[in-house]
């Protein structure tokens, strides 16, 4: 018996994560014994966000660890006798995107779980934790390694989703999060089984060889893999539970998982087309061509009807969700290319749209109603700036980073020929800016309707949503030659290309 | 008749008898439930006679341990009284079983017929502790320790869940 040659280095992003959850947890139990801390007196909201501090060092660690490997643009496996993990410059590109997220997501929570008075040391834990699986599940060669990563992504989630555990509708959201996604996993590991059955082996290279079209217990297996993760990206027809969902777990935790579960399971996805069924373009294509239409239509549409802001989002999610399933319909490098540029422009207008709504927040009385922002103008001008530019940006209108990303989208649709899908999701586009304009409309031109009192804006909210907003407006205006002091100039869309030309090894 | 000859009869004796226990224990869900333990571990006991031991460890920890508790916690839970088994409502259940178990009986005697391969000796070791031990902690050390994570996250789920006081 040999021990194999393992290359720790690669689990860097990964491990600093981990780490961190478990700093997180041990903190938190030393530091609620003790009663003072280098003189000082400690209270619940100082524990706070003391933890939520060490998570974002931690996280801050991670994403360094990833950039420093993407700059590298090395590709290194974890096992040789049997990669599992491969850290390429996608998965590490990918990794730092996520790991920004959940920072933001952690400075997001500090004033708002301690509003809640829900400022328990085991959020961020979980915020880690199911951080972790996203980064082991972009980083997979090997559908156990997607498998366990997807769980370790979910479970905590789960549990985040009925964090307030006096609200109902956070209990309810929890539990009908579990049940659907637990199902949604057992169909998933159903079609990884049936696939090791054709492959014999899990691995995405002995998949790729293994695969043969013709065999009716492949391609059901195909099939499930690709229902199993429609329910994560919350694709139509697999979409039902995401308002429940996003409705009912706290606003910051609906912030969090609506941006990282998107771009994890859309990249997961995207690395499985073309590391597993690779020569599987005609057979999937139909598929996928259809649920984009499916997700662009019904996603809108049911949109236009919402009175929870929540709900509106959670549709807006789904929508988006389906301008993105047009990029996967081209299958060329300038669609995915297009995808991934999506994913990072979508993490700043989302998190930034219901970042708006967590600094709304006050005292557990939500502004959820669309009816509530009226008059936001007047009481609140910041905020309502704010939200107006991510609304804007949502809709894709010229001038934001929205629109770059959705004019990306179509016209790498337009040169693979994917016309009519495009012709749909233009006009789908124009829709939707009666949905998201409504909100800035009701903010400027109508009155408020009670004297609404608001808390104030917190620190980490104000950062957050200043940089999201800094985000979606100078990727507006320069995509891909932003240069600032300390990190250089940002290519975002080169980046992406580059990562994407070395996954399909064009 | 060597002893495992015996031992084997009367494991295959115990599965039957408990299997038909829990079946036709109509009354008591909670003796119907122990009555599946009972086949599951006899049923481990058959495979320790076909020397498969860490699949009889498997055996006894998943289903007798693990599922058999969480059939007892949803028993008690639910406090289901016995109209909840009405002969109306199940109706469909027992046509599905029936179905389900003729294609099983189908199956069963298709093999039977057509005669099972001649056994193949198997690698020294094979299936056992060491080997199986060997490959978790090399081929498999990732997704050992990546269980490890996930079993930390679903235990501080269930506590901040279940334990945490409400404020």
């Amino acid at each position: 018996m040999s021990f194999p040659d393992l290359n720790f280095s690669v689990l860097a992003p990964i491990g600093f994560v981990a780490v961190g959850a478990m700093v997180v947890l041990m903190g938190e139990v030393f530091l609620s014994r003790a009663r003072t801390f280098l003189g000082r007196e400690i209270t619940e909201a100082w524990i706070g966000s003391m933890l939520a501090l060490t998570s974002i060092v931690f996280l801050a660690l991670a994403i360094y660890a990833a950039w420093a490997a993407f700059a590298a643009g090395s590709s290194a496996v974890f096992n040789p006798d049997n990669p599992m993990l491969r850290l390429d410059s996608f998965s590490a590109l990918v990794s730092g995107v996520i790991a920004l997220a959940s920072l933001l997501s952690c400075a997001l929570a500090i004033a708002y779980l301690a509003d809640l008075r829900i400022n328990h040391g085991e959020f961020y834990a979980l915020v880690l934790l199911a951080t972790a699986g996203m980064l082991l599940m972009v980083a997979a060669v090997d559908l156990l390694v997607v498998f366990l990563g997807l769980e370790l992504m979910s479970i905590p989630i789960y549990v985040l989703a009925g964090f307030d555990r006096r609200k109902l509708r956070s209990n309810e959201s929890a539990l009908k999060y579990f049940v659907i996604g637990s199902f949604a996993s057992a169909v998933l590991l159903y079609g990884m089984a049936l696939l090791y059955g054709t492959a014999g082996a899990t691995s995405f290279e002995a998949i790729r060889a293994g695969f043969d079209a013709e065999s009716p217990m492949a391609l059901i297996g195909l099939g499930l893999v690709v229902v199993g993760f429609a329910f994560k990206i919350s694709s139509v027809p697999f979409h039902q539970w995401t308002p429940d969902v996003y409705e009912g777990a706290p606003s910051v935790v609906t912030a969090f998982m609506s941006v990282t579960v998107k771009i994890a399971a859309f990249a997961t996805l995207m690395r499985l087309l073309a590391l597993a069924f690779g020569g599987l373009g005609a057979t999937l294509v139909d598929v996928l061509w259809v649920l984009a239409a499916l997700t662009i239509f019904v996603g809108n549409v049911m949109a236009i009807i919402q009175e929870n802001v929540k709900r509106l989002l959670a549709y807006s999610s789904v929508a988006h969700a389906g301008y993105l399933l047009i990029g996967f319909v081209t299958g060329t490098i300038e669609g995915y290319t297009a995808v991934l540029f999506y994913l990072f422009i979508y993490l700043f207008m989302n998190l930034g749209a219901f970042g708006v709504v967590v600094a709304l927040a006050h005292r557990g009385q939500e502004c959820e109603r669309v009816e509530s922002f009226a008059g936001l103008a007047r009481s609140r001008p910041g905020l309502a700036a704010l939200m107006t530019l991510f609304m804007i940006s949502l809709a894709g209108i010229p001038g934001t980073a929205g629109f770059i990303a959705k004019f990306v989208v179509f016209s790498a649709a337009v040169k693979a020929g994917v016309i009519w899908l495009t012709i749909l999701g233009v006009l789908m586009s124009v829709v939707s800016i009666y949905y998201y304009l409504r909100i800035p409309v009701l903010m400027y031109m109508k009155e408020p309707a009670e004297d609404a009192e608001f808390a104030e804006v917190s620190s980490g909210e104000a950062l957050v949503l200043g940089l999201c907003a800094a985000a979606v407006l100078c990727f507006g205006i320069l995509p891909n030659d932003l240069t600032l002091p300390l990190l250089g100039k940002l290519r975002l869309l080169d980046w992406a290309q580059e990562s994407v030309k070395l996954l399909l090894g064009a | 008749m060597t002893a495992s000859v015996v031992f084997f009869y009367a494991f295959a004796a115990l599965a039957v008898v408990s299997a038909l226990g829990m079946v036709l224990n109509l009354r008591n869900t909670v003796a119907s439930a122990m009555s599946l333990v009972v086949t599951m571990v006899a049923l481990a006991g058959i495979y320790v006679l076909l020397e498969a031991h860490i699949v009889a460890v498997f055996q006894i920890m998943v289903y007798a341990g693990a599922i058999i508790v969480l059939f007892l916690f949803v028993v008690m839970l639910l406090n289901l009284r016995t109209d909840a088994f009405s002969p109306g409502r199940q109706k469909l259940v027992k046509l599905a079983a029936t179905l389900i178990a003729f294609v099983v009986l189908a199956e069963l005697l298709r093999v039977l017929t057509t005669g099972l391969p001649e056994a193949q000796p198997l690698p020294e070791g094979y299936g056992g502790y060491a080997q199986v031990g060997v490959a978790l902690y090399t081929d498999y050390v990732l997704l050992v320790e990546v269980s490890g994570l996930l079993l930390l996250a679903a235990i501080v789920g269930a506590l901040i869940l279940a334990k945490r006081d409400i404020g």
